[in-house]
């Protein structure tokens, strides 16, 4: 089963609900593809990552059957938490073409 | 809802942060302290034994009172200390008929632990255990979850730390006075199944060979429980009285008799309406009160119109009732007292006492017939518990408004100038128990009433006066020449302004009462005084008193 963009942006906006509903009015994640998930304005802190990455991962094996780690380094340097959208892009890919 | 900024400790620093006062930690000077911790993390022995390695049971208890101690220790920097029992994920219980076993039983061992920490911190009034176990049961087959322990070291999923902070928001709201404190209940279809206007008493479902029936039955005796915890049950009920009465009386499978009731109104007015009187009737703030209904037009009126009070969704399963009563947790208390065990039999006591101030009209007279005594005891080990929960419970008649521990009360009254009593009420009717707290303090030729604390179940009997005249006459021997009461306004408090306002003492700036000590403080003829010690209260007090002030010179 192929994961399409859309579905990968409905898994991550879920788990930032999840996310959010621990957090304080002021410090709650926006939901839009330019909102950083780490660093600057609005990110996520160490431990948020953390939760939001291990939500997101048992997201996946539950909706598609596949165990994935998106915290494995990658051969190239990469962004994938510098924003929402960096991250479905990351994720499409390691769903996609290189399932572990 | 209490407002809660959150401070970090540092990973696996347990014993430090405990142990040193200048740990990060407690630089903010916080509030309250969870104190979380795996037992392999804290317990050396434990992890040994986690590993199957012999470990004797003489290391394992030293470490669990290192432990123990530390934790005394750190518990005197804050006001409360939450600490959660001991967990372990259950691939450590996997040895099978070993588990259990008296020598390496890994399950043994933790239930041995927790009891011996649990038994070492009791005691100490700022410490509260919480029951882990069940955040983990809630958490279901995923509460430890492994991808958040090699990411983060985070033990536990979220839906166990959600299960945490349930508890914890409830014990702070218990801590905070801001406990429920009465249940309001319909009657058809919320007591007993069916509707008692149209099928009689004889037709109600309730008990017997019926699963509704016999959930009710059940849901009742959790509502008898909770009486027995000091929460108030009354009813609120669109029925003819003297048929529901009927139904209560003589329905043989009726748990809940109607002494348990502090009050009702049965009648075809507006909910809301009969809501607002009754709780009038029983002295009690809107908020304070859980309404429980069937009725989801009912529930929907009842939360537009009284937004404070507490309406819970509802199952319309019947089966489902002693589940959903039991899942509300905004009854916890840290403590449960005499008094609380013994409210629900004081208000029906109550409400007798009120029904003959109806008959009698006259209120002078009617205090005269009370026969009404009140006890003066100064404040002692046997009375904190009881003083401290009256002190961080009471909105109403409270000047002040000052809400403290019972270690933080204690403290406060170490300084030689302050003196804090409490006061028992009895009548002919029954005893009220500890209802009332005064403390003042001294500074030169003046006294300042710092705490003014009356439970409105005995508000308006002349108790007011009477420990205005224990307070002044008390100050007035020790030499001052002006007592004073400053008025801290709360959203709750104006029945306390009120009283001030006509007590005798001058106003001054608004919020300010003084009583000129060259004068004393009359005793209502209404009340008999009684003294600790027997009877020479105040003469004992100011020869304290004056060789305190003295010595403090």
């Amino acid at each position: 089963m192929k994961a399409t963009r859309e579905e990968l942006l409905d898994i991550i906006y879920q788990c930032l609900d999840g996310l959010n509903e621990q957090l304080a009015n002021g410090d709650q994640i926006q939901k839009s593809m330019e909102t950083p998930l780490v660093g600057g304005r609005g990110g996520l802190d160490s431990l948020g990552l953390v939760n939001f990455v291990a939500l997101v991962e048992e997201e996946c094996a539950r909706k598609y059957g596949i165990a994935v780690s998106l915290t494995d380094p990658s051969p190239q340097e990469d962004d994938r938490f510098a924003n929402v959208g960096k991250f479905v892009d990351f994720l499409f890919q390691r769903l996609n073409n290189n399932p572990l | 809802m209490p407002a809660v900024a959150s401070v970090s400790s540092v990973h696996g620093e347990v014993f430090q942060t405990l142990l040193d006062e200048k740990a990060p930690s407690w630089s903010s000077n916080p509030d309250f302290v969870v104190a979380w911790t795996r037992p392999e993390g804290v317990l050396q022995a434990f992890g040994d034994l986690l590993s199957c390695s012999r470990v004797s049971d003489q290391d394992l208890n030293r470490e669990v009172d290192s432990y123990a101690a530390a934790l005394l220790r750190a518990s005197k920097r804050t006001k409360a200390m939450f600490v959660p029992t001991w967990v372990i994920p259950p691939f450590h219980q996997t040895q099978g008929l070993l588990d259990l076993a008296a020598s390496g039983g890994a399950a043994r061992a933790l239930m041995r632990i927790n009891v011996r920490l649990l038994e070492s911190l009791a005691g100490t009034p700022t410490i509260y255990p919480l029951w882990a176990d069940k955040w983990i049961q809630l958490g279901g087959p995923a509460a430890f979850n492994y991808r958040l322990w090699y990411l983060g070291k985070i033990p536990f999923s979220n839906e166990v730390f959600k299960a945490a902070a349930r508890d914890i928001k409830a014990a702070l709201r218990g801590l905070n006075g801001q406990a429920k404190k009465i249940v309001l209940l319909d009657l058809d279809d919320v007591l007993w199944s069916g509707i008692v206007g149209d099928a009689g008493w004889e037709g109600l479902t309730l008990g017997g060979h019926d699963p509704a029936g016999e959930a009710l039955v059940d849901f009742q005796r959790e509502l008898k429980a909770l009486t027995r915890r000091g929460i108030l049950l009354a009813i609120v009920s669109k029925n003819e009285e003297s048929v529901a009465m009927e139904a209560i009386a003589k329905h043989p499978e009726m748990v809940l008799k109607l002494d348990d009731f502090a009050g009702w109104r049965i009648n075809w007015r507006d909910k809301a309406e009969n809501i607002h009187a009754l709780m009038n009737e029983l002295n009690l703030g809107l908020d304070s009160a859980v309404f429980i209904d069937d009725s989801a037009v009912e529930r929907a009126r009842v939360r537009e119109t009284l937004p404070g009070l507490f309406v819970p969704e509802w199952p319309s399963d019947k089966r489902l009732y002693p589940q959903a009563l039991l899942s509300l947790d905004c009854f916890d208390r840290p403590w449960i007292t005499e008094e609380d065990r013994q409210r629900s039999r004081m208000s029906a006591v109550d409400r007798e006492r009120k029904q003959s101030k109806i008959d009698l009209g006259n209120l002078e007279e009617w205090l005269a017939t009370l026969n009404t005594s009140v006890r003066v005891e100064e404040l002692n080990q046997a009375n904190l518990p009881r003083a401290a929960q009256l002190l961080n419970k009471t909105n109403q008649m409270n000047l002040s408004t000052r809400r403290m521990s019972e270690a933080e009360f204690q403290a406060w009254l170490r300084e030689k100038t302050r003196r804090a009593w409490t006061f028992r009420v009895s009548d002919r009717f029954g005893d009220s128990g500890l209802t009332g707290i005064l403390t003042i303090e001294i500074d030169g030729l003046r006294a300042t009433i710092i705490d003014f604390v009356l439970s409105c179940r005995v508000m308006g009997r002349k108790i007011e006066e009477a420990m205005l005249h224990v307070g002044i006459n008390w100050a007035r021997s020790a030499g001052v020449q002006e007592v004073y009461a400053n008025y801290h306004q709360t959203g709750k408090n104006k029945p306390c302004y009120d009283f001030f306002e006509k007590s005798g003492l001058a106003c001054r700036d608004g919020n300010i009462f003084v009583w000129d000590a060259a004068q004393a403080y009359p005793l209502p003829p209404a009340i008999h005084l009684v003294h600790d010690n027997g009877g020479t209260f105040a003469k004992k007090s100011a020869e304290e008193n004056q060789s305190k002030l003295l010595a403090s010179l």
